[in-house]
């Protein structure tokens, strides 16, 4: 029954959004890309897929041009996506922006407070993060009137509500700020889905809930392992973890406990995908592989690509589900792992250095 | 070559020629002096160059790594966090000192990198994702600085030792091929004229005896002359007055006498 009346709002959109999936980069595709000997040779490689973004970049590009017309291309694809959308898709593709406006809100917040002038700091903005009321954030001179005035405007304001204050603007690192904005929007997104008439009960919710859990959990994972030798104290950490996840409470208590990589490892071994990954990497036996696909073990695979490549998997099973716009979310996830491929690919190659070249995550 | 130096411009006295040979011995030591020392920063440059090649290569291979090493945090951040980066540095954690270092009277700076300890600027970036790779990424390119920073000392150290060997060589240069040689003609020029001034002096003295000799038997021959006359009018006279004949006698011997000591003297 769920699926009776879903293709007369979100029909098109689902639609679109499989014929976008097709065009994402296959093995083959991958196999050829790493058989290049220059950029632009990749950009002929490209040329099916991506065609005439990439037909105004120079003869052999910078990797990071490159990288910038294929993302170009995601948000054109993505803002056909939400023009078409209405209702309950709409707003549900309005919360996968969420995550980029953070970025641009944390990186305009940084320009304020260092005084800078905020409006070249636009054309840095994530386009994906681009909202009406963004450039009103240049407006403000102080880090008080930013946040009396414009942020409680924004579409952020509420995660701003309750956690933040201007004085914690000022005072806390800002990657600390971005990381309570993410915890706060998550456990948003993971509510939004969970209780919204139109998803509840419906494969969004089944999808998005494990995604969204995973999101979670990985950020829990990732801040305790990087704030090991930094100032971060045990309290401020655990703060940052979202309040849900198959680690919360429990694993997210240890974790807040947690003092090096074997805390870690013992915290989330009561689940079984993430005890699976800390075996691979050999952290529960020493700190020497942590993180590092160059320090990284014999495979060559670091925690980072192992949560990647469960992203990737969990985004790929996305569209054997129907009548769900959460395939837009599997899509753009496989989409800006395609860009960081493309992008490492063609780093190896402009630096000669093809060995780790194979080191990319593919799925189809 | 010797021909084309010429000489100082001095009076060719004994005076000067104590002066010149003492000029002669101090651009010898001069010269040899010099010459140890350009060979001690020829050595010293050969092993500076070997050691720029090395070091060279070296941040060849360790910007290559950092290059890569940040080609990995864009990978795993997934996003540009330069921005980021550049606004929460505060402070500088590799700093540079810089001290001298004395090789054969040259001052060579020095530069020698070291860390401030507790410094940690951005020890919180990508603290969602990728916080380790920027870590290892910041230690990459802390390395690669430090590689940068050794051969900037190398490549300071080579350009003064470049320059102050070619301005040594150049003295040495002209001690050996212009100084020497114009201080040894000099002396050979002032010895020279010393020479002839003692022959011209010799040869004068000759002409002067010669003319003595000769002025001496004019004055004979006309005392000759006159005392001939005077016996010849003694005996035209006949009976004059003898006794002034017998006083002019002795006194004309006299004179005569004297005079020839006098050569001999003279």
């Amino acid at each position: 029954m769920e699926g009776l009346f879903f293709n007369v709002n979100g029909g098109y959109v689902e639609g679109i959004v499989r014929g976008y999936r097709n065009s994402l980069l296959s093995g083959q595709n991958y196999s050829n890309l790493t058989q290049c000997e220059s950029i632009d040779d990749v950009k002929l490689q490209l040329g099916p897929s991506y065609g005439d973004f990439l037909a105004s970049l120079p003869p052999n590009p910078s990797t990071s041009a490159l990288a910038g017309k294929m993302t170009d291309k995601l948000v054109s694809e993505f803002r056909y996506l939400i023009a078409q959308s209405t209702g309950s898709t709409a707003k549900f593709l309005e919360y996968l922006t969420y995550g980029y406006m953070i970025d641009n809100i944390a990186l305009l917040i940084t320009g304020t407070l260092h005084e800078r002038d905020t409006r070249e700091l636009l054309e840095r903005c994530h386009p994906l993060g681009w909202f009406e009321t963004l450039p009103v954030l240049c407006v403000a001179t102080n880090i008080e009137e930013l946040y009396n005035s414009v942020l409680i405007e924004t579409p952020l304001a509420p995660y701003f509500k309750g956690s933040l204050s201007h004085h914690d603007l000022d005072e806390l690192n800002i990657e600390i700020v971005r990381n309570t904005l993410y915890k706060n929007y998550l456990e948003d997104f993971f509510n939004f889905v969970n209780t919204h008439p139109d998803f509840a009960g419906s494969p969004t919710q089944d999808v998005m809930s494990e995604i969204l859990q995973f999101e979670a959990d990985r950020r829990s994972i990732n801040i305790t392992l990087n704030s090991f030798g930094t100032e971060l104290s045990k309290q401020e950490r655990r703060k940052l973890y979202p309040e849900f996840g198959k680690l919360y409470p429990e694993g997210s208590l240890m974790l807040s406990r947690a003092e090096d990589v074997e805390g870690v490892a013992l915290a989330v071994s009561a689940v079984a995908d993430y005890k699976l990954f800390f075996d691979a990497v050999g952290l529960s036996q020493g700190g020497s592989g942590l993180g590092g696909m160059g320090g990284g073990p014999a495979d060559g695979k670091s925690l980072e690509d192992l949560f990647y490549q469960k992203e990737m998997e969990m985004s790929k099973l996305v569209f054997t589900r129907q009548f769900t716009p959460a395939v837009v979310y599997g899509w753009m996830k496989l989409k800006e792992q395609e860009i960081r491929n493309v992008t490492w690919i063609s780093e190896c190659i402009a630096q000669n250095q093809k060995e780790r070249i194979g080191n990319f995550i593919s799925v189809f | 070559m010797s021909g084309a130096v010429g000489r100082e411009p001095v009076f060719p006295t004994r005076q000067s020629l104590g002066l010149m040979k003492a000029k002669l011995k101090g651009a010898e030591v001069g010269h040899s002096l010099l010459k140890r020392k350009s060979e001690a920063l020829t050595k010293r440059f050969r092993e500076i160059t070997r050691r720029i090649d090395e070091a060279k290569q070296k941040m060849g291979r360790v910007m290559q790594i950092a290059a890569f090493s940040l080609a990995e945090v864009s990978y795993a951040v997934g996003g540009d966090i330069g921005y980021q980066i550049q606004e929460s540095a505060k402070q500088a954690r590799f700093r540079v000192r810089a001290k001298q270092e004395n090789v054969s009277g040259v001052f060579l700076p020095q530069f020698e990198s070291y860390t401030e300890e507790g410094v940690n600027d951005f020890g919180l970036t990508g603290l969602g994702k990728g916080g380790q790779q920027i870590q290892r990424c910041r230690e990459t390119y802390a390395r690669a600085v430090e590689t940068l920073v050794e051969l900037a000392s190398l490549q300071t150290a080579f350009l003064i030792l470049d320059e102050v060997i070619k301005v040594v060589n150049r003295r040495v240069n002209a001690i050996e091929h212009v100084i020497i040689p114009r201080t040894e003609n000099t002396i050979k020029y002032i010895n020279s004229e010393l020479d002839e001034l003692d022959r011209e002096e010799f040869y004068r003295l000759k002409k002067v005896s010669n003319k003595k000799q000769r002025d001496n038997a004019a004055a004979d021959a006309e005392i000759l002359a006159a005392r001939q006359k005077a016996a010849e009018k003694e005996a035209q006279n006949g009976t004059a007055d003898t006794s002034t004949v017998t006083n002019n006698e002795p006194e004309a011997t006299d004179v005569l006498g004297e005079q020839e000591d006098n050569d001999v003297i003279f």
